[in-house]
């Protein structure tokens, strides 16, 4: 049984994630803890509760330790029931809507019982949303049923919600790396994948299983310039079984194979530094979930979202939202034909998906401008990490 | 107790001590198919506002107070009359109906319930699924008939409900009260 600080509460925050899908929340969480580490100074205590997923992109990571510290940021392995002693600190924060252990949350209660004593401030971090309610529901409290106020933080696309989640440097090295072309072929060359000229056309694929992804495979094989495909084992690649003559478990990082003019490379997982990188440096890229979802848009490069599927197809509407941002000032060619590729890969349509393609490649110029200019626009003056801390100090 | 989810407009929780009744309930989905339940709240005690979010499964301690059947009767700016089976008459602000407001019509016959404290009546939960008549809509622009393709239409009373496609002027409607939905053409 773990031991308790009532009393004390000290300066850290705790951040507690679930994994549930990988790399998307111990992604987010990841990000958050090392930027609050590094920009702000403050000490973060990450808790999670799968190390062996948090290790694939944190390769250095040992999953069988119970504390370790990265990037200044101090890892526990989050057991159930906790068995690390726990110290109240300055900042909880749930990722996405996590239930914070019985250990803490007995913790939180004590010391608000106690006339004298510092809460800690008690965040549940949400997941990333275009929709309008969220505007609404941004940074209101939740009274517990113990008297305890825990507060909503929406991450969002404008002034009224709790901002994106970008490093302050991070527009400025991905600029200096997409500067020198040299600095791809160095990374894919690095990454093991041969063959590829500084001219071909490089597509990253980092999606859930669909059929549209089976259609757009076919489609490259006869495309007139030559086409690499980057796909690390996983998901996406369950989805494209039907073009090996071996099981897709089987495949190994470094492996290629060719189909016309497509180029399918198997990819090493890499770190969330790899994983930016490998965005800035492609000309495409085909992502999912939350985190790699947001990176895409930092990369500045075009790219297709692939979202975490929901019951009734809710996700089309979250999907319908993003698409209206982001094509606000876009013109109708361009938005169409970018919605309607979204769409198609999202629904499995494969008719569809190979269609609105052929229309992407005929606005491709425009689009890349448009995801050039995305990122300021999207970032709004204040990203996730310094809203947060103002958040926090406002309270 | 009830969860986030199952809080309506009309019910009165405890939070923090003090007696709150539930003015409006917004409930969004989140990622990974969870569901955000905003309120809208008043302080019985103090008659201040607020507005909190909750989790759909959080607890919410939900207080039983006396309530009553009761009929709506007429409107008296800025009061809506209700009235029981014996002709007592109570008046409700309008401000306390919340969403319910767009669903009261006159002559309407729907058994709703108020609810009281300290002897005043503070609250009306309609029942969960009322039926409407629809005044206004455009026709159907695709003659979709899959209930998927949605539309907007005002319904009797001046509220307005997003419908499927199908839906025509002088459709009777069912309306479920807790999320202000369609659920179909009666």
């Amino acid at each position: 049984m773990t031991t308790t600080h009532l009393t004390q509460v000290a300066k850290h925050w705790d951040i507690f994630c679930t994994v549930v899908d990988n790399y998307g929340d111990i992604g987010v969480t990841w990000r958050l803890a090392k930027q609050l580490a590094a920009e702000y100074h403050i000490a973060v205590n990450l808790w999670v509760d799968d190390l062996n997923s948090f290790s694939h992109i944190l390769p250095s990571l040992n999953p069988v330790l119970q504390q370790q510290i990265f990037n200044g940021v101090n890892i526990f392995q989050w057991n159930n029931p906790l068995d690390i002693d726990y110290q109240a600190g300055e900042v909880i924060i749930e990722a996405f809507a996590c239930e914070l252990p019985k250990q803490v949350k007995y913790v939180i209660e004590q010391l608000h019982q106690q006339p004298q004593s510092l809460v800690p401030y008690w965040l549940n971090l949400e997941y990333l949303s275009a929709e309008d309610w969220v505007d609404g529901c941004h940074g209101l409290p939740s009274t517990q049923p113990s008297g305890v106020k825990k507060w909503f933080y929406f991450p969002g696309f404008n002034q009224k919600t709790g901002g994106l989640i970008c490093e302050q440097n991070l527009f400025n090295e991905r600029e200096q790396w997409q500067a020198n072309p040299k600095n791809k072929m160095g990374l894919f060359n690095q990454l093991g994948l041969s063959g590829i000229n500084i001219d071909d056309s490089v597509i990253s694929v980092f999606s859930y299983e669909t059929p549209a992804l089976t259609a757009l495979m076919a489609q490259w094989q006869t495309s007139p310039k030559p086409i690499h495909a980057l796909i690390p084992k996983g998901r996406s690649l369950s989805s494209l079984a039907s073009f090996f003559t071996c099981d897709v478990s089987d495949l190994m990082p470094g492996q290629q194979f060719i189909f016309g003019n497509l180029t399918l490379h198997i990819l090493p997982m890499t770190d969330q530094t790899g994983f930016d990188r490998l965005l800035w440096s492609c000309d495409f890229n085909i992502v999912r979930g939350e985190d790699s979802f947001l990176r895409a848009q930092w990369a500045a490069k075009p790219f297709i979202w692939h979202i975490y599927p929901q019951e009734d197809d809710y996700h089309l509407v979250k999907l319908e939202a993003f698409m209206k941002i982001y094509c606000d000032n876009l013109a109708a060619e361009i938005s169409t034909a970018w919605c309607e590729v979204n769409l198609a890969f999202n629904q499995g349509d494969q008719h569809a998906v190979v269609n609105y393609w052929s229309q992407l490649n005929s606005v491709i110029l425009p689009l890349q401008q448009h995801a050039i200019n995305w990122p300021n626009n999207a970032l709004n003056d204040a990203d996730l990490a310094s809203r947060l801390v103002q958040f926090v100090k406002n309270s | 107790m009830k969860t986030a989810h199952e809080i309506r407009p009309g019910n009165v929780i405890m939070l923090d001590g003090s007696p709150w009744v539930v003015q409006k309930t917004e409930t969004t989905r989140s990622g990974r198919n969870a569901a955000i339940v905003k309120l809208k709240l008043k302080n019985l005690l103090l008659d201040s506002g607020t507005e909190q979010t909750f989790k759909g499964e959080d607890k919410l301690d939900d207080i039983v107070l006396e309530r009553l059947d009761c009929t709506y009767s007429y409107f008296a700016d800025p009061m809506y009359v209700f009235m029981d089976e014996e002709y007592n008459q109570y008046d409700v602000e309008a401000d306390n109906l919340g969403d319910a407001a767009a669903y009261i019509v006159d002559g309407m016959e729907d058994q709703c319930q108020v609810t009281f404290y300290n002897e005043k009546a503070i609250s009306v939960e309609l029942p969960v699924h009322i039926v409407r008549e629809v005044i206004y809509t455009e026709p159907s622009a695709r003659g979709d008939t899959s209930g998927k393709v949605m539309k907007p239409a005002t319904i009797t009373g001046g509220g307005t409900v997003t419908v499927a496609d199908f839906v025509k002027v002088g459709d009777k409607i069912e309306i479920d009260t807790r999320t202000g939905e369609f659920k179909k053409r009666v």
